[in-house]
């Protein structure tokens, strides 16, 4: 499905990522876990599409087409959707509004019919519900003024309504206190089913706790340097990353 | 193209000749203006005001005295521009000239409307008193030939503890045959003692010719009045819009004004702001949008000359394509005007490279015991934003207006009428679609 090969990316002139490999295929989740400044955010903006990420060499295939030539609305349309690790405030904007376009966006893209307000406020309200989550979100403008759990709830919501086949969590787990965590992992477990396969960014063990993966990946100096199962991830937890580093040295 | 001296003696010979016109009523502040046009010069460059206003929209054409013209307006005209309920009190000015025969006037006493021709003729004090005292000091020449050429006018009086329920509509339409007209709207408002009221006005047109709109505007706030005062000028992309408001506050007052500037091929927009009572409190808020072959002018001039007077003023811009636009924001605190609080910022978004702000906020302070404080930004669409909602499948173009709209919200959302704001809205995002997919 997701397809990643021999991945080189730069960022203003430095290469970040330096050869990174992956596979993810339907309905596996993938957890990416790595020392700071190892490329993990990198890896995510890359895949969305943000320009300043500039691919360098090697292919990004998803679901058999060239996802490196494609615009990041064209991404979405597609099915693919980042959880930001510092969401944007966006003034003036009306979050229900803002996700009512998005949603739509995507839908008339995929040459389905738009959502009526009305038809709309019912469906962001049942996935309200579903993630315990009060209304006070769609009132505000777009993450303006909101705090980091607040934020990150509301990447959540986005990506509930939106459904992805391929969903990115960067980071969602940095600054997030356990009750905001579990609202978060929850999200995604809702989520999760044979057909949508989830990558999921973490510096820390703890969100896979909550959210289980079946691969975990470490990555390191811009390239995977070892992949395992989830008992991956509580070995690091254990050991820290040097161990996972000499080793690869 | 019309020379300088030409332009001149056109205006000139304008305002000579309605002195000539025998009005019993004529007062001595339209003689006065009638003298002040014959020595005025023709507003330029070497002015401080005028310094970066383009001027040959003004002063390339020699506009001719606007007629009513009423046989080219319907009545489905005027139902169409209003902005707010058919039922609310609207007053419709023609060409500058007032319309009963197309306006909605209460009868209830609640309000005094009438035109200022017919008030003067009548010896209202008030009115005799107080049309051209405001506009009349430090006048351009333009402000000067609105009063020496006084046509009807409206006067409006809200009697002292009124609070009106529902919002008082002016509609300016702008509409007529021959091209390069001048039309010379006068509105004198008066709120007496702790009335209470809103009034909208409605800058529009139906057609399109090339045309000057002169309007002047005297404000008077008597103690403890409140008016809330949200405009929207959405003329023709012909015209050029100048616009001087004049605002007097009494002791405790307050003023709320968002003025819309989207329309109009040019246009100026001054705020003259004093104090006659202290405690008052004034807001003005302004938005302005524009594209190519389009500039806006905002001009403040607020004189805080009395203790413990409030005024907020807050102008945001979007500027596209070739658009222009002037902000120039004075503020004086004079050295009695102790605990003054004034605040003045202006903020700026640039889609293109060809558009082009002056910004000049000024804040002059002679008194020692006060908090002030002025900002200015000029900014592009700021990345991260634009790629959060691409990132939401949602298309750049529609990104950009997303982003724009919320910028200018603040101001927009201040006018607090739905119907105002939803239109100035629509202009808006239609505006930016047609710039955006260019």
């Amino acid at each position: 499905m997701l397809s990643v090969k021999e991945l080189h990316v730069a960022v203003n002139g430095k290469e970040i990522l330096k050869g990174l490999s992956l596979e993810i295929k339907p309905g596996e989740v993938h957890a990416i876990m790595g020392p700071n400044g190892s490329g993990k955010s990198t890896l995510s903006k890359a895949l969305a599409g943000r320009e300043e990420y500039k691919v360098t060499g090697g292919t990004v295939t998803w679901k058999g087409e060239n996802l490196l030539e494609l615009e990041p609305e064209e991404r979405a349309h597609r099915g693919i959707f980042m959880a930001f690790q510092y969401p944007v405030e966006i003034p003036g904007v009306n979050n229900t509004y803002f996700m009512h376009q998005s949603l739509n966006a995507i839908r008339k893209a995929r040459g389905e019919p738009e959502l009526t307000s009305v038809e709309f406020m019912r469906l962001v309200r049942s996935k309200l519900k579903a993630l315990n989550m009060d209304e006070t979100l769609l009132k505000r403008y777009v993450n303006t003024g909101f705090s980091g759990g607040e934020m990150k709830r509301n990447e959540i919501l986005q990506m509930t309504l939106l459904e992805p086949s391929l969903a990115i969590l960067d980071e969602t787990d940095s600054g997030l206190d356990i009750d905001a965590l579990k609202i978060v992992a929850q999200g995604v477990n809702n989520l999760r089913n044979p057909e949508r396969s989830m990558l999921v960014i973490t510096h820390y063990q703890r969100l896979l706790d909550y959210i289980e993966p079946d691969v975990v990946h470490v990555l390191s100096g811009g390239k995977i340097i070892r992949t395992g199962d989830k008992s991956l991830a509580l070995e690091l937890e254990e050991k820290g990353y040097g161990w996972i580093q000499q080793e690869a040295a | 193209m019309n020379s300088a001296p030409n332009v001149l003696q056109h205006y000139r010979r304008l305002a000579a000749d309605q002195s000539g016109v025998a009005h019993d009523w004529l007062s001595r502040r339209q003689l006065h203006a009638v003298m002040q046009v014959q020595e005025l010069p023709l507003p330029d460059r070497r002015s401080e005001s005028w310094r970066y206003t383009p001027l040959p929209p003004l002063l390339e054409q020699l506009f001719q005295p606007a007629e009513p013209e009423e046989e080219l307006l319907y009545a489905d005209d005027v139902a169409q521009l209003r902005l707010t309920d058919a039922g609310n009190p609207c007053i419709v000015l023609l060409n500058g000239f007032f319309m009963p025969g197309f306006s909605t006037l209460p009868d209830d006493g609640s309000v005094q409307i009438q035109p200022l021709r017919t008030a003067l003729a009548g010896g209202d004090k008030t009115v005799l008193a107080r049309v051209g005292e405001l506009s009349g000091e430090q006048a351009h020449l333009f402000a000067a030939l609105n009063m020496a050429m006084l046509g009807e006018g409206v006067y409006v009086r809200i009697p002292a503890g009124a609070v009106l329920a529902s919002p008082l509509e002016i509609l300016h339409i702008s509409v007529s045959f021959e091209s390069e007209r001048l039309a010379q709207p006068r509105l004198l408002l008066v709120l007496e003692e702790g009335a209470q009221a809103t009034v909208v006005e409605h800058y529009a047109h139906v057609g399109d010719t090339l045309r000057l709109n002169n309007v002047v505007t005297e404000i008077f706030l008597e103690a403890g009045a409140q008016l809330h005062h949200p405009r929207l000028q959405n003329e023709s992309l012909r015209t050029r819009h100048l616009n001087s408001l004049y605002l007097r506050q009494a002791a405790d007052s307050r003023y709320r004004g968002v003025t819309l500037a989207l329309g109009g091929a040019w246009s100026r927009s001054e705020f003259h702001v004093g104090f006659s009572g202290a405690g008052a409190d004034c807001g003005l808020d302004g938005f302005y949008l524009s594209g190519d072959r389009q500039s806006h002018g905002m001009h403040l001039d607020v004189i805080h000359n009395l203790p413990g007077c409030v005024s907020r003023s807050r102008f945001k811009g979007i500027l596209h394509g070739q658009g222009k636009a002037v902000f120039d924001g004075n503020i004086e605190v004079r050295p009695d005007a102790q605990k003054t609080d004034a605040r003045l910022s202006n903020d700026n978004l640039l889609l293109s490279r060809d558009a082009e702000i002056a910004t000049k906020p000024r804040l002059e302070i002679y008194a020692d015991d006060v908090q002030c404080s002025h900002g200015t930004t000029v900014g592009q669409i700021d990345e991260e934003m634009l790629f959060y909602l691409r990132s939401r499948g949602i298309p750049h173009a529609q990104a950009v207006n997303m982003i724009c709209s919320g910028f200018a919200d603040e101001i927009i959302g201040a006018c607090g009428l739905e119907t105002l704001e939803n239109q100035a809205r629509e202009l808006l995002s239609r505006q930016l679609v047609q710039a955006l997919s260019a």
